[in-house]
């Protein structure tokens, strides 16, 4: 998904300024890259919309803070992540991810576009996996900042990286074959 | 034939792979079939659909904020009170550290405080509507009125005695502030005809 967002300036002044209506603009604007961005790491509705409502709450606690450098998609992006991320953590403490992978997996349907096929084989990957693929293979991220933010090494974020691909491949290699 | 493994894929999609890597997948057709289906996987895993929250979860952020901001203003009503409080202490105690004048000035204006407070209070404001223009400004009137409430904090019973002037300003400011947002609730109020 392309984001282009570009906000004016005086919407972000109004925004800073506590204006509800100016908040709820930024809300509008960046609703669904937020969601899409929580729904692919989480694959669950309802914990994307959970993330989705705290990154916004974080987003106007905190936006006098912004200072306006870079994109202010890149600002909120990076609380969305956070936010999602400590939801993934939580998650793991209750399930590990190896079973979670395996849960996921079901028999391939027949006759699917491609484009659902590499969706479907996403969402069958590992909390941690889809994460790292979704933010660095989408969103942009480097492996140093990946590591950052989850609280690993470049190496765990280049191995998960790795890793997932190669499960991507075999499950699309699989339902190819399926068919 | 030893190939290429995900990790010099990646890296040299990356642009880092090493030299054995490089020159192996220029040579073999296998790995760079599995390069190409690599990219496009990535190509494709961009272009997914954007998947949409089925639920508004704005009236839920905006509830949260506006009681955060109720309860900012309550905790300003809670300290206004016990400043009025130290100054009614420091007139009991000490009748003559303060003029005359501006005791009466001082009993005045915090008396005028609270009874805004008080106004401000009956139209609960955040549970009401605002234009963006009005929200701005009273946003801005809250934040001037907080700075105020800062200063009268740091300036406890002790260094009050010493500067009652000081304090009469201060107090003043407050109502004229508190003025200014009462006239913005209740002008938007009457405006819209909540």
């Amino acid at each position: 998904m392309t984001i282009s967002l570009a906000v004016p300036d005086i919407l972000v002044a109004r925004a800073k300024s506590g204006d509800l209506e100016a908040l709820e603009a930024l809300y509008r604007a960046f609703e669904t890259p937020v969601y899409n961005l929580a729904f692919r790491m989480l694959r669950s509705p309802e914990d994307a919309e959970d993330v989705l409502q705290e990154t916004f709450l974080e987003v106007v606690r905190s936006i006098k803070q912004y200072r306006a450098e870079g994109h202010l998609w890149g600002w909120i992006r990076q609380i969305a992540a956070s936010k999602a991320l400590m939801r993934i953590r939580r998650n793991q403490v209750r399930a590990t991810d190896e079973l979670h992978e395996e849960a996921a997996a079901g028999p391939g349907g027949s006759g699917i576009p491609a484009r659902i096929d590499l969706e479907r084989a996403f969402e069958r990957l590992s909390e941690t996996s889809r994460a790292v693929v979704w933010l660095h293979d989408v969103e942009g991220y480097t492996h140093e900042e990946i590591a950052e933010q989850m609280g690993k090494t470049v190496s765990f974020s280049k191995s998960q990286l790795a890793r997932a691909h190669a499960r991507l491949r075999g499950m699309l290699d699989d339902e190819g074959a399926a068919r | 034939m030893m190939h290429c493994t995900m990790d010099d894929l990646l890296a040299l999609r990356a642009g880092e792979g090493s030299a054995w890597a490089r020159s192996h997948a220029a040579a073999c057709a296998t790995c760079r079939a599995e390069l190409d289906a690599l990219y496009q996987r990535v190509a494709q895993l961009k272009a997914l659909p954007a998947r949409r929250s089925a639920r508004d979860r704005w009236p839920a952020v905006r509830e949260a904020v506006v009681a955060e901001r109720r309860r900012r203003r309550e905790r300003w009503g809670v300290w206004s009170v016990g400043a009025a409080a130290a100054v009614a202490g420091l007139l009991v105690f000490h009748p003559f550290g303060i003029r005359q004048a501006d005791a009466a000035e001082l009993a005045r204006v915090k008396q005028e405080s609270a009874t805004l407070e008080q106004q401000l209070g009956r139209y609960e404001p955040d549970a009401r509507v605002m234009s963006g223009r009005a929200a701005a400004l009273a946003a801005a009137l809250e934040d001037r009125i907080a700075v105020i409430d800062g200063e009268l904090a740091q300036l406890g019973p002790a260094q009050a005695q010493g500067r009652p002037a000081d304090l009469v300003t201060l107090w003043q400011q407050r109502v004229e502030l508190m003025e200014q947002l009462v006239s913005v609730h209740v002008t938007r109020a009457a405006y819209v005809g909540l």
